[in-house]
């Protein structure tokens, strides 16, 4: 569960902790630590302005997007997705983990704005997960194929079988 | 060179002359029984040429089979240490790993493939000049191993005709090296997996 050490963490993570904490205050919903790893959970309509203040902020300086991606836990009814972002700092040598929450259906605005390579990590989480990035400029499948049915990383999709189609389906007309 | 052959010039027993063959006509049109004929070393057809040239040219074909140079999963990295030093397939020709299917003898699918990278294995295969053969290496290019879900086609000969099965997971270089031995085989023998009409699975499977 939540668990918030904040003694485990490096001096600069307190740093970011700090500066985060007072910056944005009730809007960082939970803060966690994890083997001095720090990780922030904010709510979606904060998730832009979380992520400018992290890159544009003098003292944290996230200049690099790591990775993002999603999550699914259907034992959440009101929120079972996350998408979570791993910044790093290269000046000060820090990682933050940055979690938001959505309901099934709920969209997240884009951080192809923010960092380029955002594109493919959204494009991914999108056809894995089937949460909708707004502005987006090109949200379409990435590792599968375009014409893929479904949303294979949900825990709902089927493990085995003719699901999301084979080559018999699929392929027509590509080949 | 076998006795009999057309080439070396060995002596054999005069064939009665064939009675009945208008030479013109056998020429444009000649019957199963007369190429049958002419195959046994009983006569002559202007234009035709027994078959004993095939497998002289197979032979030669088989000293020098080149694959192409195509890995997709772990079991590349099997098929690499069996093109290295230690196990050397050099020795049997087969060392000359093309990078273009235009010069490439045949193919091994060496890995899983994903449905999305099912459209470009086909493209190769098509690509690599007639005549060809494919090894399958590995359980996942042979049928789909444990991954029975939604990315992974099940089974390289779901998509292209096969020559050559080599089981593991990954399969030891050996096992590869007898693999090609197989194919060394059907090259010698001018066996494909392909019939005569070139179908391919998929497109027979799409309706294509």
């Amino acid at each position: 569960m939540v668990q918030a050490n904040l003694d485990e963490l490096s001096a600069a993570l307190k740093t970011v902790q700090k500066e985060l904490t007072s910056k944005f205050g009730k809007k960082l919903l939970e803060t966690s630590t994890f083997r001095g790893e720090l990780t922030l959970v904010v709510a979606p309509e904060d998730w832009i302005a979380v992520l400018t203040y992290c890159r544009d902020s003098e003292t944290l300086g996230f200049d690099r997007l790591d990775c993002l991606f999603g999550n699914h836990y259907p034992e959440r009814a009101d929120q079972p997705f996350e998408v979570v972002a791993n910044l790093t700092s290269i000046p000060n040598t820090t990682r933050v983990r940055i979690k938001t929450r959505l309901a099934d259906g709920e969209s997240l605005p884009t951080a192809t704005g923010l960092w380029p390579s955002a594109g493919f990590d959204e494009r991914e989480t999108w056809e894995m997960f089937g949460v909708v990035f707004d502005g987006h400029p090109n949200l379409q499948r990435l590792l599968l194929i375009s014409d893929f049915q479904g949303f294979p990383l949900r825990k709902d999709f089927p493990l085995e079988g003719l699901v999301g189609g084979r080559i018999r389906t699929d392929l027509k007309g590509k080949l | 060179m076998e006795e009999g052959s057309a080439f070396v010039g060995i002596e054999r027993p005069k064939a009665p002359p064939l009675p009945d063959i208008d030479l013109a006509d056998a020429l444009k049109n000649p019957t199963d029984a007369d190429l049958n004929r002419v195959l046994e070393g009983e006569g002559h057809i202007p234009g035709v040429i027994p078959a004993q040239l095939d497998r002289l040219l197979n032979f030669g074909a088989s000293f020098s089979f080149w694959p192409l140079l195509f890995g997709l999963a772990c079991c590349a990295i099997e098929m690499m240490s069996c093109a290295g030093p230690r196990w050397d397939i050099a020795r049997f020709g087969m060392e000359a790993m093309r990078a273009s299917p235009r010069q490439a003898d045949g193919m091994i699918v060496a890995g899983w493939i994903s449905l999305k990278m099912a459209p470009r294995v086909i493209r190769l295969y098509e690509q690599i000049p007639d005549p060809k053969w494919v090894l399958v290496m590995g359980s996942c290019a042979t049928s789909g191993n444990i991954w029975n879900t939604y990315n992974v086609v099940q089974g390289a000969d779901a998509i292209i005709p096969v020559d050559v099965y080599v089981p593991g997971c990954p399969p030891r270089p050996e096992a590869l090296w007898q693999g090609l031995e197989l194919i060394r085989d059907r090259v010698k023998q001018g066996k494909h997996a392909y019939d005569g009409l070139r179908t391919i699975p998929a497109r027979v499977a799409i309706g294509e």
